[in-house]
């Protein structure tokens, strides 16, 4: 029997296939099938599983853990996709300017993406401790409130008796002038000294010991731990994503913009009716990513919620309440509750990734 | 030539088949180096004279997970270390496997009889105490001196051990008396001292008044300068504050000693028990303890037994004590001349050694029925809320009493 060529690809297709499917096989489908079968069953690891339907499912709903987990994993997923892909851009958008030395800043900026989520998380910890940065920098700023206000006050005097004088020369100037600026500024740092040497200005007595990560304080819903995990998070990611931001912008071709530009299109235009329209297949690849990355949080709810003294309550998301239920400390595993809510985290990312299609961003415009 | 050569080969192949290999599992880190010293110079030349060869595998990252995995998986070692906090539900697996069978009433007579008690399990031994350990007071004599303030002693109750450590924050600015953790590790021992249990018979737990006394005493050492939040001084434990001269005190166990050997060699320290509560006039403690256990699934369990009591022997704890790594968990070693030696660290294993008998009070295994850090949790952040000013102690025992009854099924 002779095979045609094209059978023939096809088997050598799947020759080089096979080590993948297998992997595929194995540490995909078939972990994912005892899963969806470990999740009907009571399960400990030791004793056979013992089906008990959906009672797994409905333990969930009523555990005030896995709810909070599930608020948790949503708000975090939405802000921090929201702010990643928006600083990303931004920054992708700055770094993409022919500027000298651009290669360097690109470096820069692409340097937190290198540290791993341990270093990063042991860093979120100083940063946030009672006496941490955060707080310090936060008393500092109280401390010297008058000062940074009367050095306000006495720019803008400065500054807008400078656009006055201007303007009756008859020269268009704006308040934010440069110019102006750098004749003020000094003025009102001189004014500032003067005022604090005469003992009208001083610092105050003011210590600043907000307890960031052992709380369970709220902010806009959601607790002070998990928004210090979000700021770190957000900075960490931004730069893979701009990197990708970057790559796309080099794709648009300049003479759309240079049209643009002859048209007496505005900066801000030529980004929202060129940049923008043209970087969705790479938009939605970063919310996409964006999306399932934050939804599966675990590293940083570990180290924070251990090193760092956080409440479980206040940072668990639904990847740790599944690892929390697999290997309990110090109590027997609950494999069958653990896998149904990692059924649920699947489930719930795959439902947000196709809302995101149909309503959000999609690889051939807005839904 | 290679005749000769060829029967010695098959003799010594046949040796080392006929030799029985036991593969036994602990924690890594500083163990390694414990448990091979021990290996070598005890256990190991006592078992080749029985053709037994001992395989060790320490497992570095979570052992706990590994040990589950291994059980569950059937690739387990035929012994194994087994903490006190997770050994109930471990035991309740049906994987490890009782010993009463290899070891005679009299053999286990030789075992403090409350850490015999804490691997009892449904009436059956799971395991043979290692080693063990409880809480002591360390205190740091160097900044008593500079406060002018007398030390520490096993008469303080409380009140006079606050009233020592608000004096020393006082005087020394910059030192915490304490450094308390929010951490039912250290907290609870107070709680047992006022008469209060973890569980009532039923099984429930019941944050009654005493515990409510124990609890304002603690959480309130921070708001009336005696103490502070070990958080706030950038550190997780107390033995951290302690061993950088943050705090005057500290309340750990033994372990603090390899510590402060490596962090502050030339720390000056004495140990004390922990303070009486001034109404019972008593005081609690935990005992922390880990056990060899044997795999119920194991194909070598009479060589594994002979293994076992090799590693628990006189000789084996005594080596481990003459080297001020743990306490031993032979009585008859509450006698040996080291325990009366002078200096720090002998000291610190005598007190150590003897908060598990009568002088420790109230005394209980550091374990929670099954229910391990889920029990702990309520209390934990109920400590924490308190201490960081975010609840009342009538809104935290509040909140935590009803995360307790629907983990204990009191409604």
């Amino acid at each position: 029997m002779r095979l045609n060529a094209r059978t023939l690809e096809g088997l050598y297709a799947l020759l080089l296939l096979l080590p993948f499917l297998f992997t595929l096989g194995v540490f995909f489908l078939y972990a994912f099938l005892r899963a969806v079968y470990f999740s009907f069953t009571d399960y400990d690891l030791f004793s056979p599983p013992q089906f008990v339907g959906l009672a797994n499912y409905l333990r969930l709903l009523e555990d005030p853990l896995f709810l909070r987990a599930l608020w948790h994993t949503l708000a975090y997923s939405l802000v921090v996709t929201v702010l990643q892909t928006f600083f990303a851009l931004l920054l992708a958008t700055a770094l993409n300017q022919p500027l000298r030395g651009i290669t360097a800043f690109r470096t820069v900026y692409y340097l937190p993406s290198v540290v791993s989520t341990a270093a990063a998380s042991l860093l979120l910890l100083w940063l946030f401790q009672r006496t941490g940065l955060v707080n310090q920098g936060l008393s500092l700023l109280l401390a010297y409130l008058p000062h940074l206000l009367a050095l306000a006050l006495i720019f803008a005097l400065v500054q807008g008796g400078q656009v006055l004088w201007e303007r009756r020369r008859g020269a268009p100037t704006g308040f934010w002038d440069p110019a102006l600026a750098l004749i003020s500024l000094p003025l009102a740092l001189l004014g500032v000294y003067a005022l604090g040497f005469l003992g009208l200005v001083g610092p105050r007595e003011v210590r600043v010991e907000i307890p960031w990560l052992p709380t369970t304080a709220t902010f806009l819903g959601i607790p002070y731990p998990l928004w210090a995990i979000i700021l770190m998070n957000t900075y960490t990611t931004i730069p893979t994503f701009m990197v990708l931001f970057l790559a796309g912008l080099k794709g648009i071709p300049k003479t759309l913009y240079e049209a643009a530009a002859l048209d007496g299109a505005t900066p801000w235009t030529m980004f929202r009716r060129i940049t923008v329209p043209l970087l969705r297949p790479v938009l939605f690849l970063v919310i996409t990513l964006g999306l399932i990355g934050t939804l599966q949080l675990f590293d940083q709810v570990l180290f924070v919620g251990g090193s760092g003294g956080a409440p479980l309550e206040a940072t668990v998301t639904l990847a740790y309440y599944v690892y929390g239920n697999v290997f309990p400390s110090g109590a027997t595993p609950r494999v069958g509750l653990a896998s149904a809510a990692a059924l649920f985290l699947a489930g719930l990312t795959l439902l947000v990734v196709l809302l995101q299609r149909r309503l959000g961003v999609s690889e051939r415009g807005w839904g | 030539m290679r005749k000769i050569l060829a029967t010695i080969l098959v003799f010594f192949g046949l040796s080392t088949l006929a030799q029985t290999q036991v593969r036994i599992s602990g924690w890594g880190g500083p163990d390694v180096a414990i448990v091979t010293g021990l290996l070598r110079e005890v256990v190991q030349p006592r078992l080749d004279r029985e053709g037994i060869r001992v395989i060790y595998e320490p497992i570095e990252g979570d052992y706990t997970q590994w040990l589950f995995n291994a059980l569950s998986a059937g690739t387990a070692p035929d012994l194994f270390y087994v903490d006190i906090f997770w050994s109930e539900s471990l035991f309740a697996t049906g994987r490890v496997e009782p010993l009463d069978r290899y070891f005679s009433r009299q053999e286990i007579a030789e075992f403090l009889p409350n850490l015999v008690q804490a691997f009892t399990y449904g009436g059956r031994l799971y395991g043979i105490p290692k080693d063990f350990n409880t809480l002591a007071l360390q205190f740091n004599r160097d900044l008593f001196d500079e406060a002018g303030v007398r030390y520490p002693n096993q008469q303080d109750t409380w009140e006079t051990f606050e009233a020592k450590l608000r004096q020393v924050q006082t005087r020394l600015g910059d030192v915490a008396g304490l450094c308390v953790v929010a951490d039912v590790a250290r907290f609870a021992p107070f709680a047992f001292a006022t008469g209060w249990r973890p569980f009532d018979d039923r099984g429930h737990t019941v944050l009654d008044g005493n515990f409510r006394r124990a609890f304002e005493w603690y959480t309130g050492l921070t708001r009336r300068g005696a103490a502070r939040f070990a958080q706030d001084l950038g550190e997780g434990w107390t033995g951290g504050c302690f061993g950088g001269e943050k705090a005057a005190t500290a309340i750990e166990g033994a372990w603090i000693a390899g510590f402060l050997r490596d962090r502050a060699p030339n720390l000056r320290y004495g140990t004390t028990f922990l303070p009486l509560d001034p109404v019972t006039q008593r005081r609690g403690n935990f005992i922390f303890t880990v056990s060899w256990s044997m795999n119920a699934q194991s194909r070598n369990k009479e060589a594994a037994a002979r293994v076992l009591r090799a590693l628990t022997s006189p000789e084996a704890q005594q080596w481990v004590l003459e080297r001020g790594l743990a306490i031993p968990s032979r009585r008859a070693l509450a006698q040996n001349p080291y325990f009366q030696r002078a200096g720090r660290e002998p000291e610190l294993n005598r007190i150590v050694f003897q908060g598990s008998v009568a002088p420790g009070g109230v005394v209980y295994p550091f374990k929670f029925r099954g229910f391990g850090g889920d029990w702990m949790r309520p209390i934990n952040e109920a400590l924490q809320a308190v201490m960081t000013g975010q609840k009342t102690v009538d809104q935290a025992l509040r909140d935590a009493q009803v995360a307790l009854d629907r983990l204990t099924g009191r409604r």
